[in-house]
């Protein structure tokens, strides 16, 4: 208690550029203020060096690195919290909490935004851009090897199958993105090209149940979450779907950052589609 | 001196005869009606063979064609229909009641009752992964809400206390709802709802259509009873009372009616703006500005209305779809205000 | 055939604005109830009418008590007339006389050709016929006067009962209006009227009954009941009388009482 209150104290006393000059020859210490760029970090920094993450990452339904952030300061991007930590670095992405890093740029605090990216290529950049910044360059090569290796052991589909991903809310993976980039690795073909007439693509359930796809890919949820989303799943039509053995559960925190477990995506999509019986 | 002035008399008044006008507008609305509903079932995302479809669910074969019309379109269009009749007849019947062409079938709280009884059952996991749990929780807060007003009805409040209780229980049901919000599990849950309160038919079933119908039908007939004494009640609550009209079985009628019509309409739609409100409006140059012959009319203009917008965001070529609440707004704003301009000066 | 109010009191939210009213009205006659400001007229005729509940004592038509009738039959023989709510929509005039039937019809009914007739019966009564297609605001107070009583007299009840008919009406129309009213009760009704205007009331009625602090103070004909000694000790006016070119008697309130003739300035009624 009594030390949290010198550190706020010193915080409302020190100025940003003081606390820069102090991070030079420690390990640079962040604090993430995106999901994806949570996901990174833990992945990639020590321990000591995560001053905060968001308050996203420890919730098991959207988050990948649930287990990993257990006991991590959080925030939820507020920029007298992100101030009162003192970072070394802030890393946020580039379309979340706008106006705290427009703040922050203006105290002088170093920020690396985050990209969007919208292929295999550009996670592997991504990996290896925060690995830097966080001083561990060979722990994203090693990443990125792992990534790599988790891809070659997938056997993509041996047919074209088609496939529609309905994420929570019938937000759909639309064509030009990663997630379109993970459908084609796995050997298959996004229906969603056909429907969806930009990024934000939501199928309504009847063209989903009219493209006529072989693989509808949805979210489960998660028991004792309720989302309005989940009422889909519901749906007599999507029951129908579901009995013709046309759908494959793939929980949505695997598609929403790039990292490591898009392979999983990829080895799950794979996975179903060669299961899949060839139809009559 | 005892005699009267007297002007010349005009023996043949200048309004068409006003019985046959009504009839006429029924049935031009109703043939409209009927006439959206198909078209809402024909048109769709996705081309879609209905006849062939039709002739699946009639010789009982369960095709992927046949569940799409059976469990999607004939459901989306059918309430269509239902919720926009619903939220037309409560427009008309509570400006009539209450003697304000600003009152909408929200006036009374239901609406936002409604919209908190569904997201306390739905986001406090009474009953996840059940896919009525949502409508059931907005038919059980329209409920609570209308013991609520007819209790402060039944014991003769004035028809002023009864807009007050209204905006209270509005206030508080809002309040309420964003409290639940914040305290939810899902940090999607504000998202979620916000668009959901927007209103929208898309991916409903037939088990909406069917929880939703017994409800609507029994709101529509206590409301449509009442219509004489809303006519009675232009003249004031004593005249009105002088003339036979029970002024508090008049008031339990509307607030239970539109609780059940509104109450289950919000329950499987979300909240459908505009319509109740513009609906009476437009309908009274065409049948006169009696209250009572205002209902019928307005409860088809709404559905038309609601029909007409839901076809139109499935035609319209923005993904998502628009939100049905904002195609009602975007069409009806215009024309109310079109109609206010063209009656500047007498009262509308 | 009476309309009777038996040892009546009436409280309303702990005060008591009537208190023995004891007193029995005949058809066929226009009777005016006069009083000062707060006197209780008012509340008399809404008790009349059924709207009021007496905290004690009874109201009886033709011996039956008011409170046993059914409201529709109530409503098909006491009609009344209440100013100051006016129309709430605008209505066509046609539509608001047609209201007075709504007693005779039945639910989800329309207009019968007898309830056509009642209409059209009321609306040549009042001279409202060249007004049937226009709505209520584009009415003169005038016109808009007996429209409403139209609708009243639509009902054609054994009862009429109307408060202040002719507050807010010229000269004209308020001469026009009390003729009405007796016309109506010429023709067999028992039409009751809130007057405020005494010399009005003293032309057209034939029975006054006059209420002070919520007590009936006097009761008869016009000039038996309007004494000089009535009009000083409850309106606090003295009156001039006399004799019409065509013979009638009037009685007009002059002066206040006590008052000299330089502070009579036509403020006819103590506020």
């Amino acid at each position: 208690m009594r030390s949290r209150a010198v550190l706020a104290l010193w915080a409302l006393l020190a100025t940003m550029p003081a606390a820069r000059a102090a991070g030079v020859e420690e390990p640079v210490r962040v604090v993430s203020m995106n999901l994806c760029a949570d996901e990174l970090v833990l992945r990639l920094a020590d321990r000591a060096q995560v001053l905060a993450v968001t308050y996203l990452a420890s919730d098991p339904r959207g988050s990948t690195v649930a287990s990993a952030a257990a006991g991590v300061p959080v925030t939820r991007g507020l920029t007298e919290e992100v101030v009162a930590l003192r970072p070394g670095l802030v890393i946020a992405g580039a379309f979340t909490t706008r106006t705290t890093v427009g703040m922050l740029r203006r105290v002088g605090a170093p920020v690396l935004e985050l990209g969007v990216p919208a292929d295999l290529d550009g996670v592997r950049a991504q990996i290896r851009q925060v690995a830097e910044a966080l001083g561990h360059p060979e722990r994203g090569e090693a990443l990125v090897a792992d990534l790599d290796a988790k891809l070659a052991s997938v056997t993509p589909s041996t047919r074209p199958l088609r496939a529609l991903v309905m994420r929570p809310n019938a937000f759909t993976v639309a064509p030009g993105g990663l997630g379109d980039a993970l459908i084609r690795a796995a050997g298959l073909v996004n229906v969603a090209a056909e429907i969806g007439r930009d990024r934000f693509g939501q199928v309504p359930l009847e063209a989903a149940a009219l493209a006529d796809a072989d693989l509808i890919v949805t979210d489960e949820g998660t028991p004792g979450m309720p989302s309005l989303a989940d009422t889909l799943l519901h749906h007599p039509v999507f029951r129908a779907l579901a009995d013709q053995g046309r759908t494959v559960a793939i929980p949505n925190r695997f598609w929403t950052c790039p990292g490591p477990q898009v392979a999983e995506v990829v080895a799950r999509l794979a996975a179903a589609a060669n299961a899949r019986a060839p139809r009559p | 001196m005892n005699a009267p002035v007297r002007a010349i008399a005009d023996p043949i008044s200048r309004r068409p005869d006003t019985p046959r006008v009504h009839r006429a507008v029924v049935a031009v609305l109703g043939v409209a009606v009927l006439a959206l509903t198909f078209a809402s079932v024909a048109i769709g995302y996705a081309p879609f063979d209905v006849p062939a479809a039709f002739a699946d669910i009639v010789a009982g074969r369960t095709t992927l064609p046949a569940m799409v019309l059976w469990e999607l379109r004939i459901p989306r269009a059918l309430l269509g229909g239902l919720v926009g009749f619903s939220l037309g007849l409560t427009g008309a019947a509570m400006q009539g009641y209450l003697r304000n062409p600003l009152a909408d079938p929200g006036v009374l709280g239901i609406s936002s009752a409604a919209a908190l009884g569904a997201v306390l059952v739905f986001y406090g996991g009474l009953s996840a992964g059940f896919s009525l749990a949502l409508p059931l929780g907005g038919i059980a807060g329209a409920g609570v809400a209308a013991l609520l007003l007819n209790a402060l009805a039944a014991r003769g409040t004035s028809t002023l206390g009864l807009i007050l209780a209204g905006v209270a229980l509005s206030s508080l049901a809002g309040a309420l709802t964003a409290l639940a919000l914040n305290l939810s599990p899902n940090p999607y849950a504000a998202l979620e709802i916000v668009f959901w309160l927007m209103g929208s038919l898309s991916d409903r079933s037939m088990d909406h259509v069917l929880l939703c119908l017994p409800l609507m039908v029994l709101g529509w007939g206590l409301m449509l009873s009442t219509g004489s004494a809303l006519d009675a009640l232009t003249l004031g609550e004593d005249t009105a009372a002088s003339l036979g009209v029970n002024l508090v079985s008049v008031r339990l009628r509307l607030v239970t009616g539109a609780a059940l019509a509104v109450g289950s309409g919000v329950a499987v739609s979300g909240a459908i703006g505009f319509v109740g409100l513009v609906v009476p409006h437009l309908m009274r140059p065409l049948v006169g500005a009696r209250p009572g012959a205002v209902l019928l009319p307005s409860g088809l203009a709404g559905a038309v209305l609601v029909l007409a917008a839901d076809i139109g965001v499935r035609l319209l070529a923005t993904r998502p779809e628009l939100k049905l609440g904002v195609v009602t707004a975007l069409v009806g704003a215009p024309f109310l205000i079109v109609l206010l301009l063209r009656n500047r000066g007498g009262r509308a | 055939m009476s309309l009777a109010l038996h040892e009546v009191r009436v409280t309303l939210g702990g005060r008591t604005i009537l208190s023995d009213i004891h007193l029995t009205l005949e058809r066929g006659r226009l009777i005016g109830l006069v009083g000062p400001n707060g006197a209780g007229k008012t509340s008399l005729l809404r008790v009349l009418a059924a709207l009021v509940a007496p905290a004690r004592g009874r109201v009886t038509l033709d011996g039956r008590a008011l409170a046993d009738l059914h409201r529709d039959e109530r409503a098909r023989r006491i009609a009344a007339l209440f100013q100051g709510a006016g129309v709430g929509w605008p209505m066509t005039v046609r539509e608001v006389v047609a209201l007075g039937r709504l007693p005779h019809r039945h639910a989800f009914a329309g207009l019968s050709d007898a309830d056509q007739a009642a209409v059209a019966r009321a609306m040549a009564r009042t001279d409202v016929g060249h007004l049937a297609g226009r709505t209520e605001p584009t009415l003169s107070s005038g016109e808009r006067m007996r429209a409403l009583l139209a609708r009243a007299l639509a009902v054609e009840a054994e009862w009429l009962l109307a408060d202040e008919p002719v507050t807010a009406l010229d000269p004209a129309h308020q001469l026009d209006a009390m003729a009405m009213l007796r016309a109506a009760s010429r023709d067999g009704a028992g039409v009751v009227a809130v007057l405020h205007d005494l010399a009005l009331a003293a032309r057209f009625c034939d029975r006054i009954v006059v209420l002070s602090g919520g007590r009936l103070v006097a009761d008869g004909q016009p000039e038996e009941a309007l004494t000089d000694s009535l009009l000083a000790r409850v309106f606090g006016v003295t009156a001039e009388r006399g004799a019409a070119a065509d013979g009638t008697r009037y009685i007009l309130p002059w002066a206040r009482s006590g008052a000299t003739k330089e502070k009579s300035d036509g403020v006819i009624f103590p506020g």
